[in-house]
């Protein structure tokens, strides 16, 4: 079994649990409520450019030409999903340039960056993997039961898009390339989903 | 101690300040009430911490001015003497230091080590004045006597204060705009961190 395999498959317990959060059944529902996503889409815009630069980060210490061509081209992936943000941003009222971090996404950034800047290349696309995996998952679980008129109908698009799988796969095909099966890498990936599991939470504790 | 007190980032962080020096732990710690397991909790904590702290300092160090080495560089030096002190209590009490580390210290490290990177010089002053004054402060409260003495005047001595004292001279000297800011996040991680210990 490649890394990636089994790293997914030893987190099944967080990602079922990403999948029952009630912030991701209720837009996959349709019942999310609009200011709730509109935070939403505000923290992801934030964390998304820390994903771009923990990209760039790793792409300036990896030695192949080949592993920079692909981080590069992830590094194209995010700036596109950061457009589409910006797109939603406008559409929901919301100033990007104004929006202050919840804790979540603080805690996840710092830990993208602690990784990007202070550990190794594996253990930066250990941390990076599960977001563009999980996303890749939910989008497909989502896609099943969005119907037209759904009021987060192009959010479930992009993240169903077979084309966002496809980036998924390369990602995780790079992390079996240049890590090691080894704790801190487990470690990370794991962390990473957590905060994944946060982030969803930080939208709703804020309305409540 | 009372120059700590008085100085301009304690005093603009306000309330954030008393939560983050008079957590309910040493309180507890203080009277005897503390239950033993929580104390453990707290030591293995605390030590995944401290080697985090290196990591910030040493990275810190590496980007510091002239002046800011003699001071940095002590400090570090004490640091990993601190993490063989805690190696030695470790063993003593039977206490395994590669357990897991706390989501909510993670946090804490991982902000540190982010901004060990990312922020200039004066913000990274301020964060470690206020990592060590914070500390300081809270165990300065307490006197230095029962069974705990020992910890107690570790982080409430005359050196120690001295150090902190220095530190905030500074950061006093490399003033930035985001300081204060910093400060007190470093407050908002350090309560919690006391929080997380008495909790699990």
């Amino acid at each position: 079994m490649r890394l990636h395999e089994k790293l997914w498959l030893e987190n099944a317990d967080l990602v079922a649990a990403c999948e029952a959060h009630p912030f991701v059944r209720g837009l996959m529902a349709g019942t999310l409520q609009r200011d709730a996503f509109r935070r939403y889409v505000a923290q992801d815009a934030f964390f998304l450019r820390a994903f771009v630069r923990a990209y760039a980060l790793a792409l300036a210490r990896s030695p192949a030409a080949e592993q920079a061509e692909e981080l590069h081209a992830f590094i194209g992936g995010a700036l596109e999903e950061l457009r589409l943000h910006r797109r939603y941003a406008a559409e929901l009222g919301i100033d990007l340039n104004t929006v202050e971090p919840l804790p979540a996404a603080s805690a996840y950034v710092n830990f993208l960056m602690r990784s990007a800047w202070h550990a190794g290349l594996g253990e930066t696309l250990a941390a990076l993997t599960p977001c563009m995996r999980l996303y890749a998952h939910l989008g497909q679980v989502a896609a099943s039961a969005c119907r037209p008129g759904h009021p987060y109908g192009a959010w479930i698009e992009t993240y169903a898009d077979p084309q966002f799988a496809a980036l998924a796969a390369r990602v995780e095909a790079l992390l079996d390339a240049v890590a090691d099966d080894e704790p801190a890498v487990h470690d990370a990936y794991r962390y990473a989903l957590l905060c994944e599991h946060d982030f969803f939470s930080a939208p709703l504790e804020l309305s409540s | 101690m009372q120059e700590i007190a008085t100085s301009r980032l304690v005093l603009a962080a306000g309330d954030l300040w008393r939560e983050a020096v008079n957590p309910r732990f040493l309180r507890a710690l203080a009277d005897g009430t503390l239950a033993p397991t929580a104390f453990q909790r707290w030591l293995v904590q605390d030590y995944h911490f401290a080697n985090g702290l290196l990591s910030f300092q040493a990275v810190m160090t590496s980007k510091a001015p002239r002046e800011g080495h003699g001071l940095l560089i002590g400090g570090l030096a004490a640091l990993e003497q601190e993490l063989a002190w805690f190696e030695r209590h470790a063993e003593r009490l039977g206490l395994r230091l590669n357990s897991p580390v706390h989501p909510v210290g993670r946090r804490y490290v991982d902000y540190l080590i982010a901004a060990a990177y990312v922020q200039p010089f004066g913000v990274q002053a301020a964060i470690l004045f206020a990592v060590e004054a914070a500390y300081l402060a809270a165990w300065s409260a307490l006197s230095p006597a029962g069974p705990y003495a020992e910890f107690i005047a570790r982080w409430s001595n005359t050196q120690f204060a001295e150090y902190v004292r220095r530190l905030g001279a500074l950061a006093q000297h490399h003033q930035h705009p985001q300081q204060a800011e910093h400060f007190n996040q470093v407050l908002k991680h350090e309560r919690d961190f006391w929080e997380m210990t008495w909790d699990t």
